[in-house]
């Protein structure tokens, strides 16, 4: 569905991506870990064309789109739920989830879609007319991922959903994630949440100085001892999905 | 109490119609980070703009208005962002308020050397006759300056918060990393600001140059007054640059007329030190967010 081809890239003349392959299937969650600064979100703005590209292909479907517009990426049905705080503070939470469909020609749809995603989020709806600036960091990142859904997208980037979530919340994303991927969604996640993340994951992607070291089932990565060493806090063993509740 | 009536009325007129300039200089900031000293000048420019449309083109008055507002909105606000903004930003903010501050010469100098350093006559819009208003002699021409700023203010505020257009561009200003993510043609917004910027200063210099001739020197007070106003209003907000304009108008009328007429041009910064000293974030401005 997505797939990477040997990618190199960064900002400046800094090159931070050096040579990043994997590709992953329509209709799965992988996760992407990695240490601080390995070029994970990187990554992600390389895909969405944020990223100065110096070589290598981006595919969607088998459609070269690399180097392509964010405007470009969203028209082939993809969305980015940056890490940190990404809402637009004094438009209330209503006009922060139509932004979500902005690109969109037909905004009768998207009236209906919000209506469809408010009814998945009740909390949006209740505060619909609150300025996003005012909700908690939990509810504006429910709010983020809310407005990510806006266009029915097919490949979902999100980095770091979890941060600053309490691990209820978490477990609202993640579950949000898991239902969109049984619909045919698929998803690539960047989670310092590593076990859990891994835990509810089919593909794991493992990414260090900016190439792509390991990438497999995440069942296999969760008992690899190299990836526990490195990432997981060495208690591989106590690693098993049932952590993630 | 007529008298004050009237003082203040007339006090509102002028300060709605600074609100104006201020109102952009505000919008040009949150959009593009622009603190364009030049805005006491882009309500000075316009008003040639009409005259050479009237005297070298031999425009009818009206006429001669939609070209000195279309002119503007191409000199003032898509060449200014085009060849200014857009080329120095990337070089720091500082660099830009030093190019907007030599546009600012630049523009004096060029209607002063070219046009003439003599004070011209500038048609009025409305009547100056002066109207009874419970009791005060107000003239028609101040009543219906408020009026049409005020209207333009609500236009405004309208299209920013009922358009999917406004949205947009408040999305674009107050978090363009986000707006660019979304699919928002950030560039566009931004573009957008800066025509309705010269928009707004042109409607300024159309309601405010029949009262004060048009000069090239009209923009030095003109532009202090809409930073102030501004600041005073909290910077990042139209309510609050209102505000301040209102203020400032409605102050200095107060104290021309019954303290002094002598310090007059002092009074906005006076305005402007006690409002740092006692309330850095503005009168309206909240301390974090920027919002339009
Ligand atoms: N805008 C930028 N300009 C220059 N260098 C950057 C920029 N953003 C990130 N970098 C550098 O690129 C490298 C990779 O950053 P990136 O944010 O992709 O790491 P990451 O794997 O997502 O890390 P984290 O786990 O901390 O989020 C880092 O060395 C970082 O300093
Ligand atoms: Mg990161």
């Amino acid at each position: 569905m997505l797939e990477l081809r040997n990618l190199v890239g960064g900002y400046g003349k800094i090159t931070i991506l050096n040579g990043v392959s994997f590709s992953i299937p329509k209709g799965t969650i992988t996760t992407m870990i990695g240490p601080n600064g390995a070029g994970k979100s990187t990554v992600f703005k390389a895909i969405f064309g944020l990223l100065k590209i110096e070589s290598g292909n981006v595919l969607i479907d088998g459609q070269d789109v690399t180097r392509q517009t964010p405007r470009q990426m969203i028209a082939h049905g993809v969305t980015y739920v940056p890490q940190g705080r990404n809402i637009v503070p004094q438009l209330s939470v209503y006009h922060n989830l139509e932004l979500g469909g902005v690109t969109a020609p037909d905004q009768d749809k998207v009236k209906q879609r919000i209506e469809t995603v408010m009814d998945q989020f009740p909390m949006l709806r209740e505060f619909r007319n609150r300025k996003a600036v005012e909700l908690s960091g939990g509810q504006q990142k429910q709010l983020e991922v809310a407005r990510a859904l806006l266009l029915d997208p097919k490949l979902i980037l999100i980095d770091e959903p979890s941060i600053g979530l309490s691990p209820v919340l978490v477990q609202e994303v993640f579950k949000t994630l898991i239902r969109l991927r049984d619909q045919g969604v698929t998803i690539l996640m960047v989670e310092q949440n590593a076990k859990a993340a891994l835990a509810m994951s089919d593909y794991g992607i493992v990414l260090e100085l900016g190439q792509t070291r390991m990438h497999d089932k995440a069942s296999n990565l969760l008992v690899d001892p190299r990836v526990g060493q490195l990432f997981l806090g060495g208690h591989v063993e106590e690693a098993s999905p049932a952590d993630a509740h | 109490m007529s008298q004050f009536l009237q003082v203040l009325l007339s006090g509102l007129a002028t300060g709605s119609i600074y609100a104006l300039a201020a109102i952009g200089f505000a919008l040009v900031w949150q959009a593009a980070q622009t603190v364009n000293f030049a805005q006491g000048e882009f309500v000075m420019v316009p008003a040639f703009f009409v005259l050479i449309g009237m005297g070298f083109f031999g425009m009818p008055f009206w006429l001669a208005l939609a070209f000195g507002l279309a002119l503007s909105m191409l000199v003032l606000g898509y060449a200014f962002k085009k060849l200014i903004v857009e080329p120095i930003l990337p070089h720091g903010g500082i660099t830009l308020i030093i190019a907007t501050m030599a546009l600012a010469i630049l523009l004096k100098e060029t209607v002063k050397e070219s046009y003439s350093a003599e004070a011209q006559p500038f048609p009025a819009l409305f009547s100056n006759a002066p109207m009874n208003f419970f009791g005060a002699a107000v003239s028609i021409q101040d009543i219906l300056n408020l009026i049409v700023s005020l209207s333009i203010v609500v236009v405004l505020t309208l299209f920013l918060n009922r358009t999917r257009t406004g949205r947009s561009m408040q999305a674009a200003a107050q978090n363009p990393a986000v707006a660019e993510i979304l699919g928002v043609n950030v560039k566009r917004m931004v573009l957008y600001t800066f025509l309705i910027n010269a928009a707004l200063a042109s409607l300024a210099a159309f309601l405010i140059t029949p009262v004060y001739l048009a000069k090239f020197s009209n923009g030095e007070t003109i532009g202090l007054i809409a930073f102030i106003a501004a600041i005073v209003g909290g910077f990042n907000q139209i309510r609050g640059a209102l505000v301040g304009g209102l203020l400032i108008g409605v102050l200095d009328n107060l104290t021309a007329t019954y303290v002094t007429a002598q310090y007059r041009a002092a009074l906005p910064l006076v305005l402007l030190i006690m409002i740092i000293l006692v309330r850095p974030q503005g009168i309206m401005g909240t301390s974090e967010g920027r919002s339009v």
